[in-house]
Formats: C-alpha cells, sequence, structure tokens
C-alpha cells in the first residue's frame, strides 16, 4: 500500500470515528500533508526515503507543542492556546519526513487514568458489542486512535503509566522509554522528574521506528541524558551478557489479591509461554512496591502544583471575565486538576513536607534501590548518581514480566454515573496506576504489549468468545535496557492463548 | 517607666527637615500658626528665622541622640541584614535572554522567561563567575554541590507562580565581612567589627511592574530571571548606624570584586532587616535565629533602597518594639515596610498572613558542581579588596588622608582611583627618580586635584565620569608644572578648565601657545606693584598695623595679583612684599 493511501485510510478514519473523541484538533481532509506523503512516496519508489516513518501519519497528544495547531492540554485555561513553538519530538518527527495526524485528547494535563477529565469530552474506548469503555488514561485518545487506525503511531506522554495504561485497555503497545531518553522541551509538565514521552503503536516495531527518530540528546531539556552518558549506557549494554535462555523475573508483590481471573490468566499464560519458548521464569520480591503507589500521588501532584502555578491567564491562556487568579483557576481547571493542586499544595506546605514529601523521595528511593537489587545489570547511571546507595549484589534476571493494570477496562458509564462519588471512582483510578508507577519512580524503560485469551471469561463484558479478551502485560528492564525490553515486549506482542 | 520623647512633636518632625523646598515647616512654631507666612506685623527676619531653625534641629538631634543612649543602656538591638544585589551578567540565569536595564519593556525575553507551557530552563554557567566572586570576596566556603529550589507565591511579577532560588542548599556559606571605624560603624563598636555571613545564594529577580491607578498594570519582563545573589548575615548587628555600615561596605565589595554593576541608588541592590530587642540584664528571650538564641522575638523590615532608609527604619522599629513592650504589649513576628521620610515602619504582613513558600527541589535544574581550579582561579584573580586599597592609599607609597581615600575607592565603581593612579604614575615617571617624602607630595597634590578640582568641574557641568574628558597624561602634566613652579595656582585651574571644555592641545603646547607659564616678576617689579596698592588703601594699611588685622593682608595679595600681569604673580611672594612694606616699613 502506498503511503498516500494508507494516509488517506486515516483520515477517513479520523472521519467515521469522529464520535471516539481521540482527536481534540484533527487535520483537514485536505492539506498541505498530502504533498508531503506524496513527495514521501516518491523518495520511497526512488528508495532514498529519510526514515521509516518518512511519509507516516503520526498523532501527537495535545500537552506536546505544536506551532501549527493548538496545544490545549484538554484544559480551560488553555482551550485557545497556541504555542509559538514546536516540541522537539515534533521538529524531529517532521525533519524525518513524519506527518503531525492531529492533537489528541488527554486527562487535562495529563492528570488522569480514563481519558475523562477533558474539557472536550471523554474518549471513548468502544467494544466490539457497542459498549463504551474506558480508553485508559491520559494518553487515551492517542491509544485510541491508534487503535481505530487513525494514525500510523501516536506520541503520548507517560508520568505514572499514561501510555501503557491506555494501551492495555485499548489492545495496543505502549512504550515508556527510559527517563531522559527522549527530550521534554515543548512537552508541557506535569510532573517533570517522572515526565516522560512515550510511543504508542499497533506494534512494536512501529514504536521502534520512531524511537529510532527521537532517541537523541537535546541541549533545550536540562534532564536529557547527553551524549557521553549515552555512550556510558551504550557500552554497557553492548558489552554485557544478556542471558541466554533469558532470565525472567516475576515480582510477587504484584500478585495482588484485586487482581482481576483475567488478567492473572493472561499473565500465567504469558509466563507460560516464555518458558515453553526456553526462558526461565524467577520469582523476585519488590519490597517497597506496596509503598510506590502513596509515593507517586504525594509526589507527582507536589511537582504539579508547583508546574500549575504558572497557568494565571495573565500572559497567555484563557482569563476568567473577572480576571482574578482565583477565578481564572478556578473556572480554567478541571475537578481532577484542582485536586492534585492541592495535594501537591498541601504536601509541600511546611507542616507536612516532612511526612509526605520527603517520606515519598525516600520511598522513591527504596523503590529504585528494589529494582537494582534485582536485575543482573547495574543501573548505568547510578555509579555516578547513587554511589553512596551501597546496593549489595546485583540481581539475576533480566527483565521483569507483569501485568499493566490489575482489571480489564472499566465502563465509562460507571466512572462517571453519580452512584459512584467522583472522590471513590478517583480513588479507584489512582489503584489502576499501581503496576505502572514504580517503573516511573525509578525512571526504567516499560512496555505494555496486548495478549488475547481466546476463552470467554464468566464476568466478561465482551461476550463474543471468538475475538477474546485483550489484556496488557508489562515488560520493564534496567535503566537503558530500552531495547531489551522491546525485544521481550515482541516474544509476547499479539500472542493468542486458549484458555 | 514613661519616656516623654516619644510623644513628643519633636520626634515626628525629625523626618521632615529633608526637605529643602519646605523650610518653614520645620520650625514647629510655624505648622501652628500658618498665619505667619504673610503676616507682616510679626515677621521675624529670614537670618534669625534661620538661626532659630539650625538651633532647634541641633537641640532636636542632641535630644535624640541622648534618648538613642538611653534607649542603649536598656534595651540590647540585634539585627541581621538579607542584600539582594543585581550580578552584572550578559545574561539571565536560566536562558540566552540578555539583561538589561535601559532597553525597551519586554525586549529581552526567552519563552522560559515567561514561563511558556513546555519551555524548560537553561542555566547560563557563566553568571556564575560574578557570584563566585562575591562569595571569595566575601570570606565565604564555597559548596562543592549546591541545588536549585522553587520558592511559591502569586504574584503577576513572578511569571512561573515561583521564584528559583537556592534555599536548601545555598552555593556559598560562612563567610564574614569586617567593618571598621572608618565605615561609619557605631563609635561602641570600637575599631573593627566582624559580621558573619550565613550564606549566599544564587535566585532569579522578578519582572517590574508598574500601576496606574485605577485599573491599570504594566509588567516589564526584562528584569524577570536576571541573576541576583542573596547574602544574608547573621544576626551580629547591635546599632542602626552598624547595620547601615554593613549594608554599604557589602556593596562596595560586591563593585569593587566586579559582581554587580549598579548600586543601592540605581536598584541594583536591595536590603531587608531582621531586628529584634531584648532587655539588658534580663533572662535571655526565648528566640533563636541562625543558632544565635536567646533573642527576642524579630520582625522583618522589606525593601530598603537607601542606606539612609536602612538606619533609620531600624531606629523606627526598635523604638517601637521598646514602644510595645514597655507598655505591656507583645511584639508579633511580622513583616513590615518604611516609606522614605516616613517615622514608623508599617505592617505588611502579620504572623497570621505569613505566606508558606513551599519550598520544593526544581525537578529540572540539574546540581550546580563547582571544581576547585575555578575557586583557586578565582581567588588568585581578585581584585584587591576596598580594605586593602585604603591601607596601600593611606600608608607611605600615597599618603592620602581617610577623607581622600575612601571616594577615590568608592566613586564610579572604581574608575576613578584607577584614573587617579594613571596620573601619580605619569607624574612620577616625569619627575624621575624620587625619594619617598617628594612622591607622597606628588601622590597627595593628585588627590586633591582628581578629587576636588576636577570633581568639582564635574559636579558642576553636571556630567558623569569618563577618564577621556581630561586624559591622564594632561592632568599630570599640568601638576608637573604646577608643582615645578612653572605656572600658577590659577593658571592650572583654568587650564583645567580648558582641557575639560574640549582643549585637546598637548598641556606644554597649550601653556606655550597661550602664553600662561610663568615668567617671574622681578623683587622691584613686586614692590611696586604693592605700593600701589598701598597707596591706594591708606585706610586698611592702618588697620592692619594698629589692630594687626593680618587677615587683610591677603585682600591686598588679590590686589596685586589683579592689577599686575595676568598669571605672573605669585601670590606668596606677593604676601613677603607686603609683610615686608606693612609690617616692617
Amino acid at each position: 500500500m502506498s503511503l498516500l493511501r494508507e494516509a488517506e485510510k486515516c483520515i477517513a478514519n479520523q472521519q467515521v470515528h469522529r464520535g471516539l473523541n481521540a482527536f481534540i484538533t484533527p487535520i483537514p481532509r485536505a492539506g498541505q500533508w498530502l504533498d508531503r506523503v506524496k513527495e514521501a512516496d516518491q523518495r520511497r519508489e526512488q528508495g532514498n526515503s529519510k526514515s521509516p516513518v518518512d511519509g507516516r501519519l503520526i498523532a501527537i497528544k495535545d500537552n506536546i507543542c505544536t506551532r501549527d495547531l493548538p496545544t490545549t492540554c484538554a484544559s480551560g485555561i488553555l482551550d485557545k492556546f497556541n504555542s509559538p513553538f514546536n516540541a522537539t519530538v515534533v521538529g524531529q518527527l517532521e525533519d524525518a519526513g513524519a506527518v503531525v495526524a492531529g492533537k489528541t485528547n488527554l486527562d487535562e494535563f495529563g492528570m488522569g487514568s480514563n481519558s475523562i477529565y477533558s474539557r472536550f469530552g471523554p474518549v471513548k474506548n468502544v467494544g466490539r458489542d457497542g459498549q463504551e469503555f474506558s480508553a485508559g488514561g491520559s494518553s487515551g485518545g492517542s491509544a485510541v486512535a491508534v487503535a481505530a487506525e487513525q494514525c500510523y503511531a501516536a506520541l503520548g506522554t507517560d508520568t505514572g503509566g499514561s501510555v501503557r495504561l491506555p494501551a492495555a485497555y485499548t489492545g495496543t503497545v505502549g512504550f515508556k522509554p527510559s527517563y531522559g531518553l527522549i527530550s521534554r522541551w515543548g512537552v508541557v509538565a506535569y510532573a517533570n522528574s517522572l515526565d516522560t514521552v512515550g510511543i504508542m503503536g499497533r506494534t512494536t516495531s512501529s514504536v521502534r521506528d520512531v524511537l529510532s527518530i527521537l532517541n537523541r540528546y537535546d541541549e533545550h531539556d536540562p534532564t536529557s541524558v547527553s551524549n557521553s552518558s549515552r555512550r556510558r549506557i551504550l557500552s554497557q549494554i553492548t558489552s554485557r551478557s544478556i542471558s541466554k535462555p533469558l532470565r525472567i523475573g516475576v515480582p510477587i508483590e504484584y500478585n495482588i489479591a484485586e487482581l482481576s481471573p483475567l488478567v492473572r490468566k493472561a499473565w500465567l499464560r504469558s509466563l507460560a509461554d516464555l518458558q515453553a519458548q526456553g526462558h526461565t521464569i524467577h520469582p523476585v520480591s519488590l519490597p517497597a512496591t506496596k509503598h510506590a503507589l502513596s509515593a507517586y500521588y504525594v509526589l507527582a501532584p507536589a511537582e504539579a502544583s508547583s508546574n500549575l502555578a504558572k497557568y494565571d491567564g495573565v500572559r497567555y491562556g484563557t482569563q476568567s471575565e473577572d480576571p482574578t487568579y482565583s477565578n481564572t483557576r478556578g473556572s480554567g481547571f478541571g475537578s481532577e486538576v484542582q485536586r492534585r493542586i492541592l495535594l501537591g499544595t498541601f504536601s509541600l506546605s511546611a507542616d507536612a513536607m516532612d511526612n509526605y514529601f520527603i517520606q515519598a523521595q525516600r520511598v522513591r528511593r527504596l523503590v529504585q534501590q528494589d529494582f537494582n537489587a534485582v536485575f543482573n545489570t547495574t543501573h548505568p547511571l547510578a555509579a555516578i548518581n547513587d554511589r553512596d546507595a551501597g546496593h549489595s549484589k546485583p540481581g539475576d534476571v533480566d527483565v521483569l514480566v507483569c501485568p499493566t493494570v490489575p482489571s480489564p477496562p472499566p465502563l465509562l458509564s460507571d466512572l462517571t454515573s453519580p452512584s459512584t462519588g467522583s472522590s471513590s471512582s478517583s480513588l479507584y483510578a489512582y489503584v489502576s496506576d499501581v503496576f505502572t508507577v514504580p517503573a516511573s519512580l525509578a525512571g526504567l524503560p516499560a512496555i505494555s504489549v496486548p495478549v488475547t485469551l481466546a476463552e470467554s471469561s464468566p464476568n466478561s463484558n465482551n461476550s463474543d468468545s471468538d475475538a477474546g479478551q485483550v489484556a496488557g502485560i508489562q515488560v520493564i528492564g534496567q535503566y537503558g535496557d530500552d531495547e531489551l525490553v522491546m525485544q521481550v515486549g515482541e516474544l509476547l506482542e499479539g500472542q493468542r492463548f486458549s484458555g | 517607666m514613661l519616656r516623654p520623647w516619644l510623644n513628643s512633636g519633636a520626634l515626628r518632625c525629625l523626618g521632615r527637615p529633608r526637605h529643602p523646598s519646605r523650610p518653614l515647616l520645620i520650625h514647629p512654631t510655624n505648622l501652628s500658626s500658618p498665619r505667619n507666612l504673610h503676616a507682616t506685623s510679626d515677621r521675624i527676619p529670614l537670618r534669625k528665622q534661620l538661626k532659630q531653625e539650625a538651633k532647634s534641629l541641633k537641640s532636636q538631634k542632641k535630644q535624640r541622640k541622648e534618648n538613642e543612649e538611653a534607649s542603649r543602656q536598656t534595651w540590647e538591638l540585634t539585627v541581621g541584614v538579607e542584600i539582594h544585589a543585581q550580578l552584572d551578567t550578559a545574561a539571565k540565569l536560566f536562558s540566552r535572554a540578555a539583561t538589561s536595564t535601559s532597553d525597551a519593556p519586554n525586549s529581552n525575553v526567552a519563552l522560559f522567561d515567561l514561563a511558556f507551557p513546555g519551555s524548560q530552563p537553561e542555566f547560563q554557567a557563566a553568571t556564575l563567575l560574578p557570584a563566585l566572586r562575591a562569595a571569595v570576596a566575601l570570606n565565604c566556603d564555597i559548596q562543592r554541590v549546591s541545588r536549585f529550589d522553587r520558592k511559591h507565591y502569586f504574584y503577576q511579577d513572578q511569571p512561573a507562580g515561583y521564584q528559583i532560588t537556592q534555599y536548601y542548599e545555598p552555593f556559598a556559606r560562612n563567610g564574614y565581612v569586617d567593618l571598621y571605624d572608618y565605615d561609619g560603624i557605631a563609635p561602641e563598636d570600637g575599631e573593627r567589627v566582624r559580621i558573619d555571613i550565613k550564606q549566599v545564594q544564587l535566585e532569579q529577580d522578578t519582572a517590574k511592574s508598574q500601576e496606574y491607578p485605577p485599573s491599570t498594570q504594566l509588567i516589564d519582563f526584562n528584569r524577570v530571571s536576571h541573576p541576583l545573589i542573596e547574602i544574608i548575615t547573621m544576626p551580629q548587628i547591635h546599632t542602626p548606624a552598624t547595620a547601615a555600615a554593613c549594608v554599604r561596605k557589602l556593596q562596595s565589595i560586591l563593585q569593587a570584586c566586579g559582581a554587580v554593576t549598579t548600586g543601592m541608588e540605581l536598584g541594583g541592590l536591595r536590603a531587608d532587616v531582621n531586628v529584634s530587642i531584648r532587655r539588658r540584664g534580663e533572662a535571655p528571650g526565648h528566640c533563636q535565629y541562625d543558632g544565635i538564641s536567646g533573642l527576642g522575638q524579630r520582625t522583618e523590615i522589606k525593601n530598603l533602597s537607601s542606606f539612609k532608609a536602612v538606619e533609620d527604619a531600624i531606629i523606627a522599629e526598635k523604638n517601637r518594639q521598646i514602644r510595645l513592650l514597655e507598655s505591656g504589649g507583645v511584639v508579633e513576628g511580622e513583616t513590615r515596610g518604611w516609606t522614605i521620610g516616613s517615622t514608623e515602619t508599617r505592617l505588611l504582613r502579620g504572623k497570621e498572613g505569613a505566606v508558606d513558600y513551599r519550598y520544593m527541589p526544581d525537578p529540572d535544574v540539574p546540581p550546580l558542581v563547582i571544581g576547585d581550579d575555578v575557586i583557586a582561579h578565582l581567588q588568585q584573580t581578585l581584585p584587591t579588596s576596598p580594605d586593602a586599597l585604603l591601607v596601600q592609599l593611606t600608608g607611605p607609597e600615597y599618603g592620602l588622608s581617610i577623607e581622600d581615600a575612601k571616594p577615590l575607592i568608592e566613586l564610579d565603581d572604581g574608575a576613578r582611583l584607577e584614573y587617579y593612579q594613571d596620573v601619580v604614575d605619569i607624574l612620577c615617571a616625569l619627575h624621575g627618580d624620587l625619594d619617598k617624602a617628594s612622591q607622597v607630595v606628588l601622590a597627595r597634590m593628585a588627590g586633591n586635584w582628581v578629587l576636588h578640582e576636577l570633581g568639582g568641574l564635574l559636579t558642576k557641568a553636571d556630567r558623569s565620569w569618563d577618564a577621556e574628558i581630561v586624559p591622564a597624561r594632561s592632568l599630570a602634566e599640568l601638576i608637573n608644572h604646577l608643582q615645578l613652579k612653572k605656572i600658577t595656582g590659577p593658571t592650572a585651574k583654568q587650564v583645567l578648565a580648558m582641557i575639560f571644555e574640549g582643549d585637546r592641545r598637548p598641556v606644554p603646547q597649550l601653556l606655550e601657545e597661550d602664553n600662561l607659564l610663568l615668567r617671574p616678576l622681578s623683587r622691584e617689579e613686586y614692590l611696586t606693584l604693592a605700593k600701589s596698592a598701598i597707596a591706594q588703601n591708606p585706610k586698611m594699611v592702618e588697620q592692619i598695623r594698629s589692630k594687626n588685622q593680618l587677615g587683610k593682608l591677603g585682600w591686598f595679595v588679590g590686589q596685586m595679583m589683579r592689577t599686575g600681569e595676568k598669571g605672573r604673580v605669585e601670590a606668596p611672594r606677593a604676601e613677603e612684599v607686603l609683610r615686608e612694606l606693612i609690617l616692617q616699613g
């Protein structure tokens, strides 16, 4: 199929599936992008494509700045905001020949796990029977755009699971790279120390193609990993010996009571499958995991309360009619953003700082040490950052394999119905991040790949037994082991397991 | 114990005599009876009025001094100082935008300066150099690793909603500044007092906002993120005068080491002070600040913009606290403000309104790691300190008085001193071999001419300093001619003025062409001039002789200089001849 036909099909799907609300700003049916795809087709015919993504449509989450399309962050306070500059990742993709396929819907500023907290309405993840499920969040728009073939691949952001969780809910591949590999310049900050740009695709191989374009040092991002550190990471990766067969770690703390039968079965089948492929399975312990979620929900809102202090309507953004700070921020921010700003403001206040923020930072350090203790490679940057950590002898697994999320996607109607009060539903949403948050706290690479259980389950939301049920399986690796994580993801990706 | 001065009108009037345009308001009687301004019947002659006012002012000052001394005997004052100084850097702290004080508003702003979504800080390493120079000059321990934190508060001059500063781990700690008697410290502090510096931190400045009531606010973001250092002293100062001297000294050290461009007068330096008192001889207070315990509850006075404001605000706040405690009240930990010309500090924020800044490590700014080699290099290349310069200028090499040495060091960011040293060097070279004593004579002469003669011309013409107005070589040659008695003093002043106005001829050529070189008069010519002057004024001669009014000799000298050929009559020789004729004749 020509690139042009593929692109036109994506655009047609954007029109057909408008009701899914995946895009806040789609691109017009006819536009300058057409010529660029045609040129890419010519280059491909002549065998000199600019890159693997030359002429491909890539959707961009609407908290990543684009000069040519609005950047709203799904917030009332930026509902008409046009950024004066392109994020580095957008420039990199365009230089590689890719075309921005529009700006995708999200939870406001990336805060949410179901993509329902958007000024532009919730994203819909429609099952085969027409029921509307959560698309996951916060990159739900990117996930649905990929799943419904409205683009070739999409960029999301992942702060605590915001790419992996929607991937698991929509049956797509969602990849969160090691912290600092992809530039954050132009990515609207939610919690800088955790924020990463993530990549979503229908296959790991498409994700890898996009990563190859974005995996570069950027001088504009002070947290971008420098070229010398990249060389250090690379030399460690190339010199290390990946176990043959692979040693797969299974974190026992992840086998929680709340795990749904479907997810537990998918996890077991995946491990059995890896074993059948000749790899070995090893239980490991990550004891700090049980505190990781609480630590995350202290640290991320704390940073958010600071990062979002800039939205006052004075220099840009939407100002309330009576332009006091409190009116502008009160009417511009949605309920979940307000909740997290208040949480963060509290945990940073002088009386709470020691008990919340400082404690959470300690937990974060413990989580990092947990991971360092189970992987058979040392953290390549730990030598300089963490000399005092004194972690004992390294562990013996190459990667960890676990579920991405404890349960299948909830129905949208359950999330928004008045019977489940908004506070209890947000608590439920926080719990869905329990498996994704640890890798975020430690800055590790992680991927969620879809596996299918062909058997129909008794409590199924999706009764079509032929299609089976999809669950997300997560692979987590040591810092810098992004490629290994993708390789293991590929071993499982698209596997169909019979009951 | 009641203290009558505290409520007297005299104290309230103290703040007013600074308005020269309203001199009549100084006198208390004029305050109560404005009729005096117009009524002719009881008009006081101006001279008499001025005398009265001066007398009243003097007694007020004396009273105030006595009152201050009385309160000092009973209460001990404790003051700590915080200085914010704009660093002399080309770029802002976290963006490549240029720093500027005079460019068109909002012309130097990067995306990050305006806190645009998605923008990130880019630390400008070059801003570290002036900051480190300051820390070295203040004898601080430079920290190998320091970090940046966010200080949160909402205000329109703060685009991000937070200021990036160094709260938890500043880049310099444990310094000190020595204050000497010549720095203007209080007499009770003796010859020298050492004030410890707790820490020096790097931080961003805010934007400049201007209010146009009722509803317009203009904001200029050029200043946003201009690099600042904040210097925090320990609470070790016990008099208002020494606090002001401390701020003045810190400014001169910062200027001398090239850390800052402008001082307080141009807004490049601002001071906050914290003030507490405790009764002498009683149990120590219950408060502890920066590791110093036993202090009373302190208040903070923000944003003082002159040395005088520092001193006046501390006096006023101290007296307010004394008044409060003596009437059975309690000092609250509040933030107060000061308006120039006022006599009272005013409440800005009470304790309950205290801002919780929610300090948080900035997750985007990496830690600052400073190598020993950088510190060593800065220590070696640091310019001589003002104290060392003072020792040098008042020492055997230059022999200047402290009164002349201090302005030379402080004026024009050291440019005046550099010029002065150029003049002395050229003078000495013109003279060839010199003994120490004659060198000091030249150095003192040069000091007088650079400071007073040239300074006077600058003041009169209202021009700012520029070493090229009168090139150092020209002034040196002029002084050289004067010193060798080749020209008279009045001629030298006249020629200086000509050069000042733009005459660019070399000094020897100028003197030659304009016929200004001294051709000494003969004794006979002096006698003729003197006799003629005496003959015309016999009465005055008589007064000198009978009443020994020798001061009037000078008048005769003037007469001789006027009647004689211009530039040829030398005053000492004229007086010599006059004495001979009038007193011995």
